[in-house]
């Protein structure tokens, strides 16, 4: 897939070079060709990739600045190891593009593992969480077998669509799988009632629940149980395990604890955290 | 989150949205009228590169253009560009584009105007750029400004699409301040379409007393 996008790209690429070739002179200029050799002698940079439609992971709080779960831990975990922390706000579908062109260095934010296995190289997981399935309150729905011929919304490129699809007696008997860019939308049309259900994390479900007291149910039944964890280029295991001993550490002596009981009311649920005991 | 804070959020990514828009025109329509020369030149090579061009930055998505611009140096050279290439991206990506439609849109203005235009100012002893700067050129910007105004009212409803590549300009703040907990509902890109509609009136009323100030054979 990898291969076949760097493919697409090189030729769309080598296209608008040659055409550009003819007028080299007035192509704006886009920075000298020197190359960055200031990033090595700085210290250690925490680069970390994550949604900023994806409470309580991460989110845009009221005076402008990203907050979230996931994002306060790994503020927390640069400033003990006394490194430099920034958080990019990225398209969740081009997740691979950006950490291979090296603009992140982590994907941390509800990020799950369960799956992608050997496509990134992984903290230990953190999150215990499932993917569930949410419907109106007033729909009789009440089991997955009772979604036979009904629609169900999942975020694109999510592992909820790989859950349902990994679920082929599910799939097969739904009418559509319904790919949409976020939950907000999605939740807008299964209260307008164009999907009838909406496969999500249950964090996800949960916060989207409370704020609409009473008007959703989560399915008892998840479609798959899943964990989340920390991403990372595949073979940077250098900073893998600087991460990981890390945020072992901040397991064990609470500190995971108390950042993540900040995060409760916007649907963190304190009982998904498997590193906590 | 408030209302005052949200709209504070909004203006905020409002001013993004209006750096991509300026650096865009400022860049786009000097080289839209290079292009235009390429394009309509008797150097046979040069005219079938620049048509090769206008061709594939008209015949391409822009938001993939975006992220050929974005990702193409670190995925293809391995080579990272300095600065902020993310916004940086953006620009180049919007200038090369919109560049592109302005040379069609000038070549549309400089082709309807009547040689003998050209060739009275070739008599009158005007230079070939004389004739040019101050015959032939400011006949063609009186005529180009109709469909120009349409492709800068484009342009601010497009800086949406650097969202594509992780700028957060406008349209992405508005959809964060949605997702974000405890909002009222979806009106932040209720707030967001009256900002673009509002900024885009100001855009089509100043090229109005544009058109109307240079309408002076009327």
């Amino acid at each position: 897939m990898k291969k076949l996008i760097s493919l697409a790209l090189a030729l769309v690429l080598s296209l608008s070079l040659i055409a550009c070739g003819a007028k080299q002179d007035d192509t704006p200029q886009t920075g000298a060709d020197t190359p960055d050799t200031t990033q090595t002698a700085e210290k250690q940079k925490l680069i970390v990739g994550f949604d900023a439609e994806f409470p309580p992971f991460g989110f845009i709080a009221a005076d402008g600045s990203y907050d979230g779960f996931d994002l306060a831990m790994a503020e927390e975990l640069c400033s003990r190891l006394g490194w430099d922390f920034e958080a990019v706000p990225i398209v969740w579908d081009s997740k691979d593009a950006e950490l291979a062109a090296g603009t992140i260095n982590c994907i941390w934010n509800g990020f799950t593992y369960t799956g992608r296995e050997n496509d990134y190289t992984w903290s230990d997981p953190y999150v215990d969480n499932s993917i569930v399935m949410v419907v109106k309150a007033d729909s009789g729905i009440s089991a997955l077998a009772d979604l036979a011929g009904k629609s169900v919304m999942a975020q694109a490129a999510s592992s909820a669509v790989d859950a349902i699809n990994a679920n082929e007696s599910l799939k097969s008997s739904l009418k559509e799988v319904v790919e949409l860019a976020d939950y907000n939308t999605g939740f807008m049309e299964l209260k307008q009632g164009s999907v009838d259900a909406i496969a999500a994390d249950l964090g996800v479900a949960k916060f989207q629940i409370a704020s609409n007291e009473g008007d959703y149910v989560i399915l008892d039944e998840p479609i798959s149980t899943e964990q989340y964890a920390i991403g990372f280029l595949k073979g940077n295991t250098e900073l893998r395990d600087a991460v990981n001993a890390e945020l072992l550490k901040m397991a064990e002596d609470g500190t995971m604890l108390s950042i993540a009981e900040k995060y409760v009311d916007q649907g963190l649920v304190i009982d998904s955290l498997c590193l906590v005991k | 989150m408030t209302v005052s804070a949200m709209l504070t959020l909004l203006v905020q990514g409002f001013g993004k949205s209006l750096e991509i828009f300026t650096l865009t025109l400022l860049g786009s329509l000097p080289l839209g009228l290079l292009v235009m020369f390429g394009r309509r030149s008797r150097v046979a090579p040069l005219r079938w590169l620049v048509k090769l061009f206008i061709s594939v930055m008209r015949g391409t998505p822009l938001m993939l253009q975006l992220m050929v611009v974005y990702y193409g140096p670190f995925l293809l050279f391995d080579f990272t560009p300095p600065g902020n290439w993310r916004f940086g991206a953006v620009i180049v990506g919007f200038v090369i584009n919109y560049a592109a439609y302005f040379a069609e849109i000038y070549r549309a203005g400089y082709e309807s105007i009547p040689v003998g235009q050209f060739e009275a100012a070739q008599v009158l002893g005007y230079t070939g750029a004389q004739s040019f700067g101050r015959i032939l050129l400011p006949q063609m910007i009186r005529r180009v400004l109709p469909p120009v105004t349409n492709e800068v009212i484009t342009l601010v409803k497009d800086t949406s699409l650097a969202s594509v590549i992780g700028t957060v300009e406008m349209f992405t703040r508005a959809k964060q301040i949605v997702a974000s907990p405890n909002t009222p509902g979806m009106l932040a890109l209720a707030a967001a379409g009256l900002f673009y509609y509002v900024f885009n009136y100001i855009v089509a009323f100043a090229m109005e007393r544009a058109e109307r100030s240079l309408a002076y054979y009327q």
